[in-house]
Protein backbone atom coordinates (compact mmCIF):
# COMPACT_ATOMS: atom_id res chain seq x y z
CA UNK A 1 0.00 0.00 0.00
CA UNK A 2 3.12 2.36 -0.18
CA UNK A 3 2.00 3.93 -3.25
CA UNK A 4 -0.53 5.39 -1.87
CA UNK A 5 1.31 7.78 0.10
CA UNK A 6 1.99 11.13 -1.36
CA UNK A 7 5.70 11.72 -1.45
CA UNK A 8 6.80 15.33 -0.53
CA UNK A 9 7.92 15.90 -4.66
CA UNK A 10 3.77 14.70 -5.97
CA UNK A 11 2.82 17.23 -3.28
CA UNK A 12 5.00 20.02 -4.39
CA UNK A 13 3.89 19.30 -7.83
CA UNK A 14 0.27 19.41 -7.29
CA UNK A 15 0.87 22.69 -5.60
CA UNK A 16 2.62 23.92 -8.30
CA UNK A 17 0.18 22.51 -11.15
CA UNK A 18 -2.50 24.47 -9.16
CA UNK A 19 -0.83 27.74 -8.89
CA UNK A 20 -0.15 28.08 -12.24
CA UNK A 21 -3.58 27.40 -12.81
CA UNK A 22 -4.62 30.03 -10.37
CA UNK A 23 -1.69 32.61 -12.08
CA UNK A 24 -2.85 32.00 -15.98
CA UNK A 25 -7.17 32.98 -14.60
CA UNK A 26 -5.89 36.21 -13.06
CA UNK A 27 -3.33 37.07 -16.20
CA UNK A 28 -6.48 36.10 -18.31
CA UNK A 29 -8.61 38.59 -16.37
CA UNK A 30 -6.48 41.37 -16.43
CA UNK A 31 -5.81 40.83 -20.03
CA UNK A 32 -9.60 41.20 -21.01
CA UNK A 33 -10.03 43.62 -18.48
CA UNK A 34 -7.46 46.60 -19.94
CA UNK A 35 -8.07 45.00 -23.09
CA UNK A 36 -11.98 45.60 -23.32
CA UNK A 37 -11.38 49.40 -22.01
CA UNK A 38 -8.30 49.56 -24.61
CA UNK A 39 -11.11 48.13 -27.39
CA UNK A 40 -14.06 50.37 -26.33
CA UNK A 41 -12.00 53.92 -25.67
CA UNK A 42 -10.50 53.09 -29.00
CA UNK A 43 -13.81 52.58 -30.97
CA UNK A 44 -14.97 55.68 -28.63
CA UNK A 45 -17.82 53.72 -27.30
CA UNK A 46 -16.24 55.20 -24.26
CA UNK A 47 -14.94 58.84 -24.18
CA UNK A 48 -11.01 58.46 -23.57
CA UNK A 49 -11.33 62.41 -22.68
CA UNK A 50 -13.49 61.13 -19.82
CA UNK A 51 -12.19 57.50 -19.18
CA UNK A 52 -8.62 57.67 -20.50
CA UNK A 53 -6.97 54.29 -21.91
CA UNK A 54 -4.66 52.00 -21.06
CA UNK A 55 -2.29 53.50 -23.85
CA UNK A 56 -2.83 56.41 -22.58
CA UNK A 57 -1.73 55.77 -19.01
CA UNK A 58 1.31 54.12 -20.08
CA UNK A 59 2.62 57.20 -22.40
CA UNK A 60 1.49 59.68 -19.25
CA UNK A 61 3.68 57.13 -16.91
CA UNK A 62 6.81 57.36 -19.54
CA UNK A 63 6.44 61.26 -19.78
CA UNK A 64 6.37 61.59 -15.95
CA UNK A 65 9.62 59.10 -15.93
CA UNK A 66 11.49 61.03 -18.11
CA UNK A 67 10.26 64.58 -18.36
CA UNK A 68 8.66 65.14 -15.05
CA UNK A 69 5.49 66.17 -13.76
CA UNK A 70 4.05 69.81 -13.81
CA UNK A 71 4.59 69.94 -10.15
CA UNK A 72 8.39 68.42 -10.14
CA UNK A 73 10.22 65.09 -10.74
CA UNK A 74 8.21 62.25 -9.99
CA UNK A 75 10.51 60.62 -8.03
CA UNK A 76 10.15 63.56 -5.27
CA UNK A 77 6.52 63.71 -5.54
CA UNK A 78 6.29 60.04 -4.98
CA UNK A 79 8.83 60.16 -2.13
CA UNK A 80 7.01 62.71 -0.48
CA UNK A 81 3.97 60.86 0.06
CA UNK A 82 5.87 57.65 0.83
CA UNK A 83 7.69 58.99 3.64
CA UNK A 84 4.10 61.14 5.09
CA UNK A 85 2.14 58.30 4.60
CA UNK A 86 5.13 55.43 6.49
CA UNK A 87 5.90 57.95 9.44
CA UNK A 88 2.70 58.28 10.12
CA UNK A 89 1.63 54.59 9.98
CA UNK A 90 4.40 53.74 12.20
CA UNK A 91 3.65 56.53 14.80
CA UNK A 92 0.06 55.35 14.77
CA UNK A 93 1.20 51.37 14.97
CA UNK A 94 3.37 52.35 18.02
CA UNK A 95 1.37 54.47 19.63
CA UNK A 96 -2.28 52.19 18.60
CA UNK A 97 -0.14 49.32 20.56
CA UNK A 98 1.41 50.90 23.26
CA UNK A 99 -1.94 52.59 24.67
CA UNK A 100 -4.03 49.44 23.20
CA UNK A 101 -2.19 47.35 25.48
CA UNK A 102 -1.95 49.61 28.59
CA UNK A 103 -5.68 50.03 28.61
CA UNK A 104 -6.14 46.52 27.63
CA UNK A 105 -4.36 45.46 30.88
CA UNK A 106 -5.45 48.63 33.25
CA UNK A 107 -9.15 48.38 33.64
CA UNK A 108 -9.22 51.73 35.80
CA UNK A 109 -7.57 53.58 33.31
CA UNK A 110 -9.94 52.23 30.66
CA UNK A 111 -13.23 52.88 32.26
CA UNK A 112 -11.39 56.84 32.51
CA UNK A 113 -10.78 56.94 28.83
CA UNK A 114 -13.46 54.75 27.33
CA UNK A 115 -15.71 58.25 27.00
CA UNK A 116 -12.73 60.16 25.41
CA UNK A 117 -12.06 57.61 22.62
CA UNK A 118 -15.62 57.37 21.84
CA UNK A 119 -16.02 60.57 21.47
CA UNK A 120 -12.27 61.27 19.25
CA UNK A 121 -13.30 58.26 17.41
CA UNK A 122 -16.78 59.22 16.09
CA UNK A 123 -15.29 62.58 14.33
CA UNK A 124 -15.15 62.09 10.96
CA UNK A 125 -11.16 61.61 10.89
CA UNK A 126 -10.77 63.23 7.34
CA UNK A 127 -12.16 66.44 8.21
CA UNK A 128 -9.28 66.83 10.97
CA UNK A 129 -7.40 66.83 7.59
CA UNK A 130 -8.62 70.55 7.20
CA UNK A 131 -7.87 71.38 10.89
CA UNK A 132 -4.24 69.90 10.66
CA UNK A 133 -3.51 71.89 7.72
CA UNK A 134 -4.72 74.70 9.30
CA UNK A 135 -2.63 74.21 12.06
CA UNK A 136 0.47 72.71 11.04
CA UNK A 137 0.50 74.31 7.59
CA UNK A 138 0.79 72.97 3.86
CA UNK A 139 4.38 70.80 4.87
CA UNK A 140 4.00 67.20 5.35
CA UNK A 141 3.51 67.56 9.19
CA UNK A 142 0.00 67.77 8.73
CA UNK A 143 -0.60 65.03 6.16
CA UNK A 144 1.69 62.84 8.53
CA UNK A 145 -0.94 63.89 11.42
CA UNK A 146 -3.93 62.86 9.18
CA UNK A 147 -2.18 59.53 8.42
CA UNK A 148 -1.41 58.69 12.29
CA UNK A 149 -5.12 59.66 13.50
CA UNK A 150 -6.21 57.04 10.88
CA UNK A 151 -3.65 54.50 11.69
CA UNK A 152 -3.79 54.99 15.58
CA UNK A 153 -7.68 54.26 16.34
CA UNK A 154 -7.97 50.95 14.21
CA UNK A 155 -4.89 49.18 15.36
CA UNK A 156 -5.51 50.72 19.13
CA UNK A 157 -8.72 49.24 19.29
CA UNK A 158 -7.28 46.06 18.02
CA UNK A 159 -4.57 45.69 20.65
CA UNK A 160 -7.34 46.82 23.34
CA UNK A 161 -9.53 44.39 22.16
CA UNK A 162 -6.54 41.33 21.70
CA UNK A 163 -5.58 42.21 25.20
CA UNK A 164 -8.72 41.57 26.42
CA UNK A 165 -9.15 38.46 24.81
CA UNK A 166 -5.93 36.73 26.32
CA UNK A 167 -6.87 33.14 27.78
CA UNK A 168 -7.22 34.36 30.97
CA UNK A 169 -6.30 30.53 31.82
CA UNK A 170 -3.04 31.20 29.83
CA UNK A 171 -2.38 34.41 32.39
CA UNK A 172 -3.42 32.74 35.42
CA UNK A 173 -0.76 29.87 34.50
CA UNK A 174 2.20 32.53 33.76
CA UNK A 175 1.37 34.05 37.21
CA UNK A 176 1.44 30.56 38.89
CA UNK A 177 4.53 29.33 37.06
CA UNK A 178 6.04 32.82 38.45
CA UNK A 179 5.64 35.77 35.88
CA UNK A 180 5.11 39.18 37.53
CA UNK A 181 2.49 41.75 36.07
CA UNK A 182 5.44 43.21 33.47
CA UNK A 183 6.26 39.64 32.52
CA UNK A 184 2.93 38.01 31.76
CA UNK A 185 1.89 41.45 29.27
CA UNK A 186 5.58 40.72 27.94
CA UNK A 187 5.54 37.02 27.28
CA UNK A 188 1.74 35.89 27.73
CA UNK A 189 -0.54 39.37 26.56
CA UNK A 190 1.67 40.63 23.73
CA UNK A 191 1.54 37.46 22.21
CA UNK A 192 -1.83 36.39 22.08
CA UNK A 193 -2.90 39.83 21.21
CA UNK A 194 -0.52 39.70 18.04
CA UNK A 195 -2.69 38.01 16.04
CA UNK A 196 -5.04 41.00 16.30
CA UNK A 197 -2.75 43.90 16.00
CA UNK A 198 -0.75 42.35 12.69
CA UNK A 199 -4.38 41.89 11.09
CA UNK A 200 -5.17 45.53 11.64
CA UNK A 201 -1.98 46.84 10.65
CA UNK A 202 -2.62 45.17 7.11
CA UNK A 203 -6.00 47.57 7.02
CA UNK A 204 -3.74 50.44 8.42
CA UNK A 205 -1.18 50.88 5.70
CA UNK A 206 -4.12 51.98 3.32
CA UNK A 207 -5.47 54.17 5.73
CA UNK A 208 -2.26 55.46 5.82
CA UNK A 209 -1.71 56.21 1.93
CA UNK A 210 -5.34 58.25 2.57
CA UNK A 211 -4.43 59.95 4.99
CA UNK A 212 -1.04 61.49 2.71
CA UNK A 213 -3.01 61.75 -0.01
CA UNK A 214 -6.71 63.22 1.56
CA UNK A 215 -3.89 65.85 2.89
CA UNK A 216 -2.52 66.75 0.33
CA UNK A 217 -5.66 67.00 -1.66
CA UNK A 218 -6.49 69.52 1.10
CA UNK A 219 -3.53 71.53 0.22
CA UNK A 220 0.32 71.15 -0.26
CA UNK A 221 3.06 71.87 -2.51
CA UNK A 222 4.02 68.13 -3.20
CA UNK A 223 2.84 64.84 -3.51
CA UNK A 224 0.97 62.10 -5.12
CA UNK A 225 -2.31 63.55 -3.97
CA UNK A 226 -1.27 67.14 -5.41
CA UNK A 227 -0.25 65.28 -8.58
CA UNK A 228 -3.88 63.48 -8.66
CA UNK A 229 -6.11 67.08 -8.42
CA UNK A 230 -3.31 68.77 -10.76
CA UNK A 231 -4.39 65.86 -13.10
CA UNK A 232 -8.32 66.55 -12.23
CA UNK A 233 -8.02 70.08 -13.01
CA UNK A 234 -6.64 69.62 -16.00
CA UNK A 235 -9.32 67.02 -16.73
CA UNK A 236 -6.53 64.70 -17.53
CA UNK A 237 -8.22 61.14 -16.47
CA UNK A 238 -4.79 59.01 -17.32
CA UNK A 239 -2.89 61.10 -15.01
CA UNK A 240 -5.41 60.30 -12.19
CA UNK A 241 -4.77 56.30 -13.25
CA UNK A 242 -0.87 56.85 -13.49
CA UNK A 243 -0.62 58.00 -10.02
CA UNK A 244 -3.13 55.51 -8.60
CA UNK A 245 -1.52 53.04 -10.29
CA UNK A 246 2.10 54.21 -8.20
CA UNK A 247 -0.31 54.65 -5.30
CA UNK A 248 -1.59 50.87 -5.85
CA UNK A 249 2.16 49.63 -6.00
CA UNK A 250 3.84 51.21 -3.19
CA UNK A 251 0.53 49.76 -1.04
CA UNK A 252 1.01 46.20 -2.44
CA UNK A 253 4.34 46.51 -1.36
CA UNK A 254 3.78 47.42 1.88
CA UNK A 255 1.48 44.50 2.43
CA UNK A 256 4.21 42.35 1.16
CA UNK A 257 6.48 43.24 3.97
CA UNK A 258 3.64 43.56 6.38
CA UNK A 259 2.93 39.68 5.66
CA UNK A 260 5.72 39.22 6.02
CA UNK A 261 6.32 40.43 9.13
CA UNK A 262 3.64 38.74 10.28
CA UNK A 263 4.91 35.31 9.56
CA UNK A 264 8.16 36.08 10.98
CA UNK A 265 6.46 37.40 14.44
CA UNK A 266 3.64 34.86 14.20
CA UNK A 267 5.58 31.61 13.04
CA UNK A 268 4.04 29.37 15.97
CA UNK A 269 0.72 29.46 14.49
CA UNK A 270 -0.63 26.60 12.23
CA UNK A 271 0.61 27.28 8.84
CA UNK A 272 -3.47 26.50 8.02
CA UNK A 273 -4.58 29.88 10.09
CA UNK A 274 -1.41 32.43 8.66
CA UNK A 275 -4.44 33.54 5.91
CA UNK A 276 -5.52 34.14 2.67
CA UNK A 277 -2.60 34.80 0.14
CA UNK A 278 -3.98 38.41 -1.05
CA UNK B 1 13.20 20.73 49.24
CA UNK B 2 9.76 21.34 49.46
CA UNK B 3 7.82 20.20 52.80
CA UNK B 4 4.27 20.16 52.20
CA UNK B 5 1.64 22.83 52.93
CA UNK B 6 -1.19 22.35 55.41
CA UNK B 7 -4.78 22.87 53.41
CA UNK B 8 -8.37 23.63 54.79
CA UNK B 9 -11.38 23.93 53.37
CA UNK B 10 -13.73 25.21 55.89
CA UNK B 11 -17.49 25.32 55.08
CA UNK B 12 -16.55 26.21 52.02
CA UNK B 13 -19.64 27.10 49.08
CA UNK B 14 -18.95 28.33 45.65
CA UNK B 15 -21.53 29.61 43.12
CA UNK B 16 -21.60 30.83 39.51
CA UNK B 17 -23.33 33.54 37.50
CA UNK B 18 -25.12 31.47 35.09
CA UNK B 19 -25.45 33.26 30.91
CA UNK B 20 -29.25 33.23 32.52
CA UNK B 21 -28.56 35.34 34.79
CA UNK B 22 -29.40 32.50 37.72
CA UNK B 23 -27.00 31.23 40.33
CA UNK B 24 -25.22 27.94 39.77
CA UNK B 25 -24.20 26.28 42.98
CA UNK B 26 -20.68 24.85 42.11
CA UNK B 27 -19.78 23.87 46.01
CA UNK B 28 -21.59 23.79 49.13
CA UNK B 29 -20.37 23.74 53.01
CA UNK B 30 -17.73 21.93 51.64
CA UNK B 31 -14.89 20.65 54.89
CA UNK B 32 -11.49 19.26 54.32
CA UNK B 33 -8.61 19.50 55.92
CA UNK B 34 -5.31 17.87 54.49
CA UNK B 35 -2.39 17.31 56.21
CA UNK B 36 1.32 18.62 54.74
CA UNK B 37 2.70 16.19 52.97
CA UNK B 38 -0.26 14.37 51.71
CA UNK B 39 -1.05 13.08 48.52
CA UNK B 40 -5.22 12.96 48.11
CA UNK B 41 -7.09 11.96 45.24
CA UNK B 42 -10.62 13.79 44.44
CA UNK B 43 -13.18 12.29 42.92
CA UNK B 44 -16.67 12.29 42.05
CA UNK B 45 -18.83 12.73 38.81
CA UNK B 46 -18.27 14.66 36.16
CA UNK B 47 -19.31 18.66 36.44
CA UNK B 48 -19.64 18.17 40.27
CA UNK B 49 -17.14 20.76 41.04
CA UNK B 50 -13.68 19.10 41.70
CA UNK B 51 -12.19 21.68 39.19
CA UNK B 52 -13.80 24.51 40.60
CA UNK B 53 -12.36 22.90 44.46
CA UNK B 54 -8.99 23.71 43.01
CA UNK B 55 -9.65 27.06 41.58
CA UNK B 56 -10.34 27.53 45.05
CA UNK B 57 -7.30 26.24 46.12
CA UNK B 58 -5.22 27.77 43.63
CA UNK B 59 -6.03 31.21 44.84
CA UNK B 60 -7.82 32.08 40.94
CA UNK B 61 -11.37 32.23 42.29
CA UNK B 62 -12.76 33.44 45.82
CA UNK B 63 -15.28 31.25 47.59
CA UNK B 64 -18.47 32.85 47.86
CA UNK B 65 -18.93 31.61 51.62
CA UNK B 66 -16.49 30.39 53.96
CA UNK B 67 -12.87 29.86 54.25
CA UNK B 68 -10.46 28.31 51.91
CA UNK B 69 -6.60 28.18 53.82
CA UNK B 70 -3.38 27.18 52.72
CA UNK B 71 -0.43 27.07 55.52
CA UNK B 72 -3.32 28.55 57.62
CA UNK B 73 -3.58 31.44 55.63
CA UNK B 74 -6.57 32.46 54.03
CA UNK B 75 -6.20 31.98 50.08
CA UNK B 76 -6.72 35.63 48.35
CA UNK B 77 -4.42 35.32 45.52
CA UNK B 78 -2.39 33.37 43.28
CA UNK B 79 0.90 31.98 45.15
CA UNK B 80 3.85 30.64 43.03
CA UNK B 81 4.85 28.11 45.36
CA UNK B 82 1.43 26.37 44.46
CA UNK B 83 1.79 24.41 41.22
CA UNK B 84 -1.46 23.85 38.96
CA UNK B 85 -1.66 21.53 36.22
CA UNK B 86 -5.05 22.67 34.35
CA UNK B 87 -7.78 20.39 33.28
CA UNK B 88 -7.18 21.69 30.11
CA UNK B 89 -4.32 22.55 27.66
CA UNK B 90 -2.29 25.23 29.35
CA UNK B 91 0.48 25.19 27.44
CA UNK B 92 1.81 28.64 25.70
CA UNK B 93 0.93 28.31 21.81
CA UNK B 94 4.24 30.71 20.99
CA UNK B 95 6.75 29.35 22.73
CA UNK B 96 8.19 25.82 22.01
CA UNK B 97 8.05 22.87 23.96
CA UNK B 98 11.91 24.04 25.65
CA UNK B 99 10.85 27.35 26.56
CA UNK B 100 7.26 26.26 28.09
CA UNK B 101 8.92 24.38 30.71
CA UNK B 102 11.97 26.51 31.11
CA UNK B 103 8.85 29.32 31.66
CA UNK B 104 9.06 28.93 35.12
CA UNK B 105 12.92 29.13 35.79
CA UNK B 106 12.78 31.92 33.48
CA UNK B 107 9.54 34.18 35.16
CA UNK B 108 11.88 33.46 38.73
CA UNK B 109 14.96 34.40 36.96
CA UNK B 110 16.87 31.27 38.05
CA UNK B 111 20.25 31.38 36.33
CA UNK B 112 21.14 27.97 35.69
CA UNK B 113 18.44 26.03 33.85
CA UNK B 114 19.84 24.73 31.08
CA UNK B 115 20.18 20.86 32.42
CA UNK B 116 17.28 21.11 34.73
CA UNK B 117 14.61 22.01 31.27
CA UNK B 118 16.46 19.25 29.92
CA UNK B 119 16.31 16.69 32.10
CA UNK B 120 12.40 17.24 32.44
CA UNK B 121 11.91 17.42 28.58
CA UNK B 122 14.11 13.87 28.81
CA UNK B 123 11.39 12.24 32.23
CA UNK B 124 8.35 13.67 30.29
CA UNK B 125 10.20 11.65 27.21
CA UNK B 126 10.23 14.45 24.89
CA UNK B 127 13.59 14.83 23.84
CA UNK B 128 14.04 15.92 20.27
CA UNK B 129 10.72 17.56 20.37
CA UNK B 130 12.73 20.82 22.16
CA UNK B 131 11.71 23.22 19.10
CA UNK B 132 8.54 21.90 18.43
CA UNK B 133 5.30 24.42 19.12
CA UNK B 134 2.46 22.96 20.82
CA UNK B 135 0.12 22.75 17.97
CA UNK B 136 2.68 20.15 16.46
CA UNK B 137 2.69 17.84 19.53
CA UNK B 138 -0.58 15.64 19.73
CA UNK B 139 -3.01 15.94 23.25
CA UNK B 140 -0.59 13.82 25.12
CA UNK B 141 2.56 15.41 24.19
CA UNK B 142 0.60 18.56 25.36
CA UNK B 143 -0.07 17.26 29.01
CA UNK B 144 3.44 16.10 29.79
CA UNK B 145 4.57 19.57 28.61
CA UNK B 146 2.49 21.09 31.24
CA UNK B 147 3.16 18.32 33.38
CA UNK B 148 6.82 19.47 33.35
CA UNK B 149 6.30 23.00 33.20
CA UNK B 150 4.55 22.83 36.76
CA UNK B 151 6.77 20.12 38.43
CA UNK B 152 9.86 22.03 37.46
CA UNK B 153 9.36 24.97 39.80
CA UNK B 154 8.94 22.04 42.83
CA UNK B 155 5.92 23.66 44.10
CA UNK B 156 4.76 22.62 47.53
CA UNK B 157 1.30 22.40 47.14
CA UNK B 158 0.39 20.13 43.40
CA UNK B 159 -3.14 20.41 42.26
CA UNK B 160 -3.27 18.25 39.52
CA UNK B 161 -6.81 18.33 37.46
CA UNK B 162 -6.47 15.13 35.73
CA UNK B 163 -3.58 14.87 34.51
CA UNK B 164 -2.98 11.92 32.62
CA UNK B 165 -6.60 11.77 30.95
CA UNK B 166 -5.04 12.51 27.73
CA UNK B 167 -2.37 10.16 27.94
CA UNK B 168 -2.31 6.92 26.81
CA UNK B 169 -1.96 3.91 28.83
CA UNK B 170 1.81 2.99 28.54
CA UNK B 171 3.12 7.03 28.91
CA UNK B 172 -0.09 7.17 32.15
CA UNK B 173 1.68 4.39 34.20
CA UNK B 174 5.44 5.99 33.35
CA UNK B 175 4.06 9.69 34.59
CA UNK B 176 2.50 7.99 37.60
CA UNK B 177 5.67 6.34 38.47
CA UNK B 178 7.61 9.83 38.01
CA UNK B 179 5.14 11.32 40.05
CA UNK B 180 5.22 8.84 42.98
CA UNK B 181 9.16 8.97 42.61
CA UNK B 182 9.00 12.92 42.99
CA UNK B 183 6.81 12.78 45.50
CA UNK B 184 7.97 10.18 47.66
CA UNK B 185 11.52 12.25 47.40
CA UNK B 186 9.76 15.90 48.05
CA UNK B 187 6.40 15.21 49.99
CA UNK B 188 4.85 18.20 49.01
CA UNK B 189 0.90 18.32 49.65
CA UNK B 190 -0.72 17.05 46.14
CA UNK B 191 -4.18 17.50 45.59
CA UNK B 192 -5.35 15.10 42.57
CA UNK B 193 -8.61 15.43 40.81
CA UNK B 194 -9.46 12.23 38.76
CA UNK B 195 -12.24 9.96 37.50
CA UNK B 196 -10.39 7.35 37.33
CA UNK B 197 -10.67 5.63 40.74
CA UNK B 198 -8.23 2.98 40.45
CA UNK B 199 -5.57 5.65 39.72
CA UNK B 200 -6.87 7.37 42.70
CA UNK B 201 -5.97 4.18 45.37
CA UNK B 202 -3.06 3.43 43.40
CA UNK B 203 -1.94 7.06 44.17
CA UNK B 204 -3.42 8.42 47.13
CA UNK B 205 -2.98 8.41 50.71
CA UNK B 206 -6.45 9.36 51.39
CA UNK B 207 -10.15 9.13 48.61
CA UNK B 208 -12.32 11.87 49.23
CA UNK B 209 -15.46 11.17 47.37
CA UNK B 210 -17.71 14.37 46.56
CA UNK B 211 -21.43 14.57 46.02
CA UNK B 212 -22.91 14.68 42.50
CA UNK B 213 -23.00 18.89 42.41
CA UNK B 214 -22.87 20.72 44.76
CA UNK B 215 -20.26 19.08 46.09
CA UNK B 216 -19.94 18.30 49.31
CA UNK B 217 -17.55 15.60 51.17
CA UNK B 218 -19.63 12.21 50.67
CA UNK B 219 -16.82 9.94 52.08
CA UNK B 220 -13.32 10.10 52.90
CA UNK B 221 -11.37 6.68 53.10
CA UNK B 222 -7.84 6.08 54.12
CA UNK B 223 -5.97 4.07 51.99
CA UNK B 224 -3.77 2.06 53.95
CA UNK B 225 -1.69 0.03 50.92
CA UNK B 226 1.68 -0.16 51.56
CA UNK B 227 4.52 2.18 50.09
CA UNK B 228 6.32 2.37 48.11
CA UNK B 229 3.64 1.61 45.72
CA UNK B 230 3.94 0.21 42.04
CA UNK B 231 1.05 1.96 40.61
CA UNK B 232 1.19 -0.58 38.03
CA UNK B 233 1.26 -3.80 39.91
CA UNK B 234 -0.94 -2.86 42.63
CA UNK B 235 -4.11 -2.81 41.00
CA UNK B 236 -4.01 -6.68 41.14
CA UNK B 237 -3.58 -6.88 44.97
CA UNK B 238 -6.36 -8.36 46.89
CA UNK B 239 -6.53 -5.69 49.04
CA UNK B 240 -6.88 -3.20 46.28
CA UNK B 241 -10.06 -4.64 45.48
CA UNK B 242 -11.34 -4.93 48.49
CA UNK B 243 -11.00 -0.99 48.86
CA UNK B 244 -12.16 -0.18 45.48
CA UNK B 245 -15.15 -2.11 46.00
CA UNK B 246 -15.70 -0.19 49.23
CA UNK B 247 -15.40 3.04 47.78
CA UNK B 248 -17.07 2.33 44.03
CA UNK B 249 -19.89 1.53 46.42
CA UNK B 250 -20.66 4.69 47.14
CA UNK B 251 -19.20 7.05 44.45
CA UNK B 252 -21.74 4.60 42.45
CA UNK B 253 -24.76 6.35 43.80
CA UNK B 254 -23.08 9.98 43.11
CA UNK B 255 -22.60 9.13 39.26
CA UNK B 256 -25.85 7.31 39.05
CA UNK B 257 -27.78 10.63 40.32
CA UNK B 258 -25.44 12.94 38.04
CA UNK B 259 -26.07 10.59 34.84
CA UNK B 260 -29.97 10.95 35.53
CA UNK B 261 -29.26 14.45 35.68
CA UNK B 262 -27.86 14.42 32.47
CA UNK B 263 -30.22 12.55 30.97
CA UNK B 264 -33.07 14.54 32.01
CA UNK B 265 -31.45 17.71 31.08
CA UNK B 266 -31.34 17.48 27.55
CA UNK B 267 -35.24 16.52 27.59
CA UNK B 268 -35.61 20.06 29.37
CA UNK B 269 -34.64 21.39 26.83
CA UNK B 270 -36.54 19.53 23.84
CA UNK B 271 -39.74 20.24 25.79
CA UNK B 272 -39.42 24.07 25.18
N1 LIG C 1 -16.77 30.11 35.70
C1 LIG C 1 -17.92 29.40 35.75
N2 LIG C 1 -19.09 29.99 35.48
C2 LIG C 1 -20.25 29.29 35.55
N3 LIG C 1 -20.33 27.98 35.87
C3 LIG C 1 -19.20 27.34 36.14
C4 LIG C 1 -17.92 27.99 36.09
N4 LIG C 1 -16.96 27.08 36.39
C5 LIG C 1 -17.62 25.92 36.62
N5 LIG C 1 -18.95 26.06 36.48
C6 LIG C 1 -19.96 25.02 36.67
O1 LIG C 1 -19.73 24.41 37.90
C7 LIG C 1 -19.90 23.01 37.81
C8 LIG C 1 -18.67 22.30 38.30
O2 LIG C 1 -17.64 22.47 37.36
P1 LIG C 1 -16.22 21.78 37.55
O3 LIG C 1 -15.64 22.20 38.84
O4 LIG C 1 -15.42 22.11 36.33
O5 LIG C 1 -16.59 20.24 37.54
P2 LIG C 1 -15.64 18.98 37.50
O6 LIG C 1 -15.96 18.22 38.74
O7 LIG C 1 -16.03 18.20 36.29
O8 LIG C 1 -14.24 19.44 37.44
C9 LIG C 1 -20.22 22.70 36.37
O9 LIG C 1 -21.61 22.47 36.25
C10 LIG C 1 -19.84 23.94 35.63
O10 LIG C 1 -20.71 24.16 34.55
MG1 LIG D 1 -12.95 19.25 35.93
Amino acid sequence: MNEDFLTEEVIKRRALISRVKIHSFQTLFAVLLIGSWQLLTDRKILDPFFYGKPSGVWTQLVTWVEHGTAIGSLWVNAWVTLYEATYGFLSGVFLGIIFGIFLGRNKTAADIFAPYIKVSNSIPRVVLGSIFTIWLGLGSISKVALAFVLVFFPVFFNAFQGTREADAKLIANARLLGATNGQVTRRVVIPSALSWITASMHVSFGFALIGAIVGEFLGAQRGLGLLIATAQGTFNPNGVYAAMLIIAIMALTAEWLITQLENRLLNWRPSQVSGLEL
Amino acid sequence: MANGTRVSFTNVSKRFRTPKGGWYQALSELNLDIEPGQFVALVGPTGCGKSTALTLLAGLEQPSIGNVEVNRKIVTDIDTSTGFVFQHDSTFPWMNVYNNIAAGPKFRKLLEFDSLVKSWIAKVGLTGFESNFPHQLSGGMKKRVALAQCLINEPSLLLLDEPFSALDVQTRAIMTDELMTLWETNRSTVVFVTHDLEEAIALADRVIVLTAGPARVKADFLIDLPRPRKARDIRFDKHFLEIYQGIWKVLRDEVDIAYQRQLLAPAKGNAK
